[in-house]
């Protein structure tokens, strides 16, 4: 952060500074930072306030590059009010109903934590934190009972693949930052392809609104045509851009370039086709795709084939094609569809639901919260623990044991807490121990 | 230390025992019941605090007796030796004198968890233990059984708080009088041993039961909730009918390492160790118990036994098909018997006797004594302070397995503990506390008090949360200063030696430190080193002695001008130089259990009527443990941080409240006292 590794800022004086990552050293945002020496702040502690912008992109990037500070993590809840009273900060009067502030923030975030947690990513940590207390009872049952006991030296050999699967899965799971942030600005999902193929009367459809201009006139889209919308749940921004095709037009030149940028930023590409198009001979078809493909965008993973206008093609030519291109090598998935009749919509729209489902992830519906940054920097804790197992395996068992217990512990603060009595449960169970 | 000559005990003991008469009237600060682990220390530890100190035991020849296992230590529980030893106690140094068989278990493992261990020879140990309370100043023996306790009545401004007086003995009716008493009765609290299906009361075989009257103060008088518990034993085996060939030979350790912080070596040579020896249970075993069920009163009943420490009956109902592990310990140096660890056992001796003839090594063994159970009354041990006095009786204090644990270590512990705040509120002093976070002892006492217990309580490394720090190696570091200076308990021979240590280690840290050195420099200075050349960065030696393969050794013969003054302390610096960034992380930690740890919670709140916003849950919980601090609150089960919070203004308003209270009084008594001299100096 922009006060820590230069001079500390005057005490109690707001500055404009650029907030940056001290990993990347990227500007997250310009705000105001004021620094609150002990024990004139809030809590009678040493603080920083950061003032920055709400938006919960640079909220969640500056909660993200607080929590890789060593030492750093997310205050528990009422912990800062706690504080300043422990402190003797605030006096009598201000403390009456702090009991209820806190029990209303807790209630509140165990309300949201539930929610949360009934899903699928509930089922996730709760998985994770059962395997984790698993791993730290063996390893304690080995501490504790190995000497006088029959515990095969098997068992740590287990904790050994165990904390590594575990460390992969949640390093995995942190990595894949690209999905929370489509979940938090949206999907973007763009349509191309040739002029006049009908890209703009399928984004009327998908937005069920006259969004963007049709005409049977090619090149009537010119720039990028956006709109919002909700797919299942899932926020999706769906881009309209003009007709790819050589042009002396100033203005079309400029939508076409605009068309391939957003192609190529593009989370997943609508290929809008025109069917009349396609050669007559059903069996070339693939190939006149595949070429065509590559005239559109660089690389077919993310990308449906719409084949419109299947009305004007006779009804065994349709029925041809949906077999002979349904799962060919180098195509993506190809749906024959028609605005003008609807025919096919409903089928291309289940296909579209699972692609955009799949490129957000976990369920993790509603706008990004601080509980949601609270988890990440407990995971973050927490694969960073389990690294400390690893370092002093075959070293030091006690040290190796703290790393899995700090893991257990960082954990335990998103699925609740775990205790030595369940662990020593755990080992009873698991083993016969006695003397 | 330990070239002390052993007097003739018996000559010196009959006398004191026959006596008992010239006690009565006589008021002593401190009286322990009870002459096992717990109560030796108990009564040791009252009169090095400085209290006149009397114990009472059923028999004056079984102090200091084994009645168990004949062995001390292991893993936590080694460490709660350590710490014994620390504040200056009796039983590391005995089972250094006592010891036959050292050995450090976990050695693989970290030094946070190793687990000094040794088998001892009973004679010597029960020797030891006499021969130490015989000379210790201030410190009484009697034999006899206590037939009441005797306390006030409740005081009617505080209906259920009583106050202890003495105790009145079995044989005529002599009452001696103290200011504390420290009850420490073992298994012998409604004790009853269990042979195959006969029954008899008692708390150890060859021993008369304790008098009921003892549980009926507690319970009647005193109003205490008790619950019942039950442990065993295993029979003992004639060495000579045993083949030891057929077991597997296991060596103690070539170099014994003492308990005692004060001891550079055991009693024992290296050389004259004895052996132990591992065998297996086989199916005949568990066919053996299978089928003489029915003849086993103790396994039928559903008295809590421990789950660690089991039955061979339970091990064999619990995890069928297994084969278990048999280890068969001697006895002593000059003992005919062998002790068979795992082995415990209350079937009908002949039955016993077939069980263990089928263990290949016992064939044609002989048994010398049957094994047995015994059940016990406990007091639950939420009803205690952490200076495990009683809450509701002012002056009667509990430790050993009367708490609801089992183990010689666990019952040391709390005996020491117990008895120097017996001794610190007979003299008027404050009570003293231990917390979690600076000592095993202060864990076990606050699982104690604050959780209570459901089967016998055992020490494990897992049970203490910053075991990182609390290692072996540093109890005297972590408890030595706080004995001498804050409870008194440590003598100032060993203080002196303390500081000694803590001074030379913290000079050969900041030496190690000193040493500040480029990482090519150290390469070559310690070419076998393995360190990495693509930083290039300043290292020192405290950051070089973190390496695995670097010794404190090493870097000596690489410094010897800075560092070879040190080598005594070679290992500790080792592991002082690992754990401490482990350490570091656990501080802040600490401090904050500490915090919240040093806001007491007033023992009489009446937490139903009390004006603040708690559940009715909550106020039941809370009710029912009545925890001492902050901190044993916000540990329980079923707590809210924000009950947490609430609790916590409470407390500072109370405190606020009673410092006006005392200022106004102080200013009042000033005010006073200036009147009396103003007065005084007026002209007549």
């Amino acid at each position: 952060m922009a006060g820590f590794t230069q001079r500390l800022p005057p005490p109690r004086t707001a500055l404009l500074r650029s907030i940056t990552d001290p990993r990347s050293t990227e500007v997250l945002d310009r705000g105001l930072v004021l620094w609150f020496p002990a024990p004139r702040s809030f809590s009678g502690e040493d603080s920083v306030e950061f003032h920055i912008h709400g938006g919960p992109a640079v909220v969640t990037a500056v909660l993200q590059a607080l929590g890789s500070v060593p030492g750093l993590r997310p205050a528990e809840a009422g912990e800062f009010t706690r504080r300043a009273f422990q402190a003797g900060k605030l006096g009598l009067t201000e403390v009456e109903g702090l009991g209820d502030l806190i029990h209303a923030e807790t209630e509140a975030q165990r309300r949201q934590a539930l929610r949360q947690m009934s899903g699928e990513l509930g089922r996730l940590y709760q998985d994770w934190s059962d395997r984790l207390k698993r791993c730290l009872a063996h390893v304690e049952a080995f501490i504790d009972f190995s000497e006088d006991e029959l515990i095969e030296d098997g068992v740590l050999n287990r904790v050994d693949v165990s904390v590594s699967d575990l460390q992969a899965e949640i390093e995995r799971h942190l990595k894949d930052e690209r999905r929370g942030e489509r979940l938090r600005s949206g999907v973007q999902v763009v349509i191309a392809g040739a002029t006049n193929a009908g890209k703009s009367s399928l984004l009327n459809k998908l937005c069920q609104r006259p969004a963007a201009i049709v005409s049977p006139i090619a090149g009537t889209t010119r720039d990028v045509v956006e709109t919002a919308l909700d797919l299942g749940g899932f926020p999706v921004l769906l881009s309209d851009t003009a007709g790819l095709r050589d042009s002396s037009d100033l203005v079309e030149r400029e939508g076409v370039r605009r068309a391939r940028e957003r192609v190529e930023q593009a989370d997943l590409t609508l290929v809008v086709v025109d069917s009349a198009h396609l050669p007559s001979e059903v069996d070339r078809a693939a190939a006149f795709l595949r070429e065509h493909l590559r005239s559109v965008l660089p690389d077919t993973d993310r990308c449906l084939l719409v084949l419109n206008k299947a009305d004007l093609l006779p009804e065994k030519q349709r029925q041809k094609l949906d077999t002979e291109l349904r799962g060919v090598s180098g195509l993506p998935a190809v749906r024959l569809i028609s605005c003008q009749t609807n025919e096919g919509l409903k089928a291309f729209l289940t296909v579209l639901h699972s692609s955009v489902k799949t490129l957000c992830g976990d369920p993790l519906f509603g706008a990004p919260t601080l509980t949601q940054a609270r988890h990440r920097a407990h995971l973050q804790r927490c694969a960073a623990a389990l690294a400390q197992y690893q370092r002093y395996r075959d070293t030091d068992l006690a040290l190796a044991a703290e790393g899995v217990r700090l893991a257990v512990t960082s954990l335990g603060r998103i699925t609740g807490r775990v205790g030595a009595e369940e662990i020593l449960d755990i080992i009873f169970k698991d083993f016969c121990i006695g003397k | 230390m330990l070239r002390k000559k052993l007097p003739f005990l018996h000559s010196l003991l009959s006398p004191v025992s026959r006596h008992v008469g010239h006690l009565t009237g006589h008021q002593y600060d401190v009286i322990v019941v009870g002459g096992g682990h717990a109560g030796t220390e108990a009564a040791a530890a009252a009169a090095r605090v400085g209290a006149e100190t009397l114990l009472i035991t059923q028999k004056i020849h079984t102090i200091g007796a084994l009645s168990c296992n004949p062995s001390l230590g292991g893993v936590g529980k080694g460490q709660l030796v350590k710490e014994v030893d620390a504040l200056d106690g009796l039983c590391g140094r005995a089972g250094d004198w006592a010891g036959i068989h050292f050995s450090i278990l976990n050695r693989r493992k970290g030094p946070a968890v190793w687990g000094p261990r040794a088998q001892l020879d009973r004679q010597r140990y029960r020797d030891f233990i006499q021969s130490e309370l015989l000379s210790t100043p201030r410190l009484t023996m009697v034999e006899g059984s206590v037939e009441e306790l005797l306390v006030t009545e409740p005081n009617p401004e505080e209906p259920g708080h009583h106050r202890v007086t003495g105790i009145r003995l079995a044989n005529g009716s002599h009452a001696i009088s103290a200011r504390s008493v420290v009850l420490t009765t073992g298994t012998f609290l409604s004790g009853s041993l269990f042979v195959g299906q006969t029954t008899s009361p008692g708390g150890r075989i060859g021993d008369a039961p304790s008098s009921a009257g003892l549980s009926h103060t507690l319970r009647e008088r005193l109003g205490l909730r008790t619950g019942r518990l039950r442990t065993g034993t295993p029979p003992r085996i004639v060495k000579d009918s045993v083949d030891l060939s057929l077991a597997k030979l296991h060596l103690p350790d070539s170099h014994p390492t003492p308990f005692s912080f004060l001891n550079t070596h055991t009693h024992c040579k290296p050389e004259e160790q004895l052996p132990c020896y591992l065998t297996f249970t086989t199916p005949g075993v568990e066919r053996v118990v299978r089928e003489s069920l029915q003849l086993n009163c103790h396994i039928q009943q559903d008295t809590k036994g421990p789950r660690y420490c089991p039955s061979i009956e339970s091990r064999v109902l619990r995890f069928p098909g297994r084969s278990h592990q048999v280890w068969l310990e001697p006895e002593g140096v000059t003992s005919d018997l062998l002790y068979p660890q795992g082995l415990s056992m209350t079937m009908p001796p002949d039955i016993q006797l077939r069980l263990i003839r089928e263990i290949p090594p016992m064939r044609r063994a002989e048994i010398h004594t049957p094994g047995y159970g015994v059940q016990y009354d406990f007091v639950c041990p939420t009803q205690l302070s952490p200076a495990l006095q009683v809450k509701s009786t002012q002056g009667l204090f509990l430790a050993g397995q009367i708490n609801g644990t089992t183990g010689y270590e666990e019952a040391a512990a709390q005996g020491l503990w117990a008895g120097a705040n017996a001794a610190r509120s007979a003299l008027s002093m404050p009570t003293v506390t231990l917390s979690r976070t600076e000592s095993y002892i202060g864990v076990l006492i606050d699982d104690l008090v604050s959780r209570g217990v459901t089967e016998p309580y055992r020490m494990f490394t897992s049970r203490a949360e910053f075991r990182t720090s609390l290692r072996p190696d540093n109890a005297d570091l972590r408890l030595t200063p706080k004995g001498f200076e804050e409870v008194g308990c440590v003598s100032s021979v060993r203080y002196q030696e303390s500081l000694r240590v803590r001074n030379s280690l913290q000079d050969a840290l900041t030496a190690l430190q000193a040493l500040f050195l480029s990482t090519s420099s150290w390469k070559k200075k310690l070419p076998s080193v393995p360190i990495s050349e693509t930083k290039s960065t300043l290292l020192t030696g405290l950051d070089l002695l973190q390496y695995n393969d670097v010794t404190f050794e090493m870097l000596a013969s690489a410094f010897p001008e800075s560092l070879s003054s040190f080598m005594e302390f070679a290992q500790r610096l080792k592991i002082e130089a690992v754990y401490k960034p482990h350490c570091d992380l656990n501080k802040k930690e600490i401090e904050r259990i500490q915090r919240e740890e040093n806001m007491s919670l007033p023992q009489d709140i009446d937490y139903f009527s009390l004006p603040v916003s708690l559940s009715d849950e909550v106020r039941e919980i809370l009710d029912r443990v009545r925890p001492s601090t902050l901190g044993a609150a916000t540990r329980l089960e079923g707590i809210t941080p924000a009950a947490v919070v609430n609790l916590l203004n409470y407390v500072r308003v109370t405190e606020k409240k009673k410092e006006t209270h005392r200022n106004q009084r102080q200013q009042e008594a000033q005010r006073d006292e200036e009147l009396c001299a103003n007065s005084a100096s007026l002209p007549q």
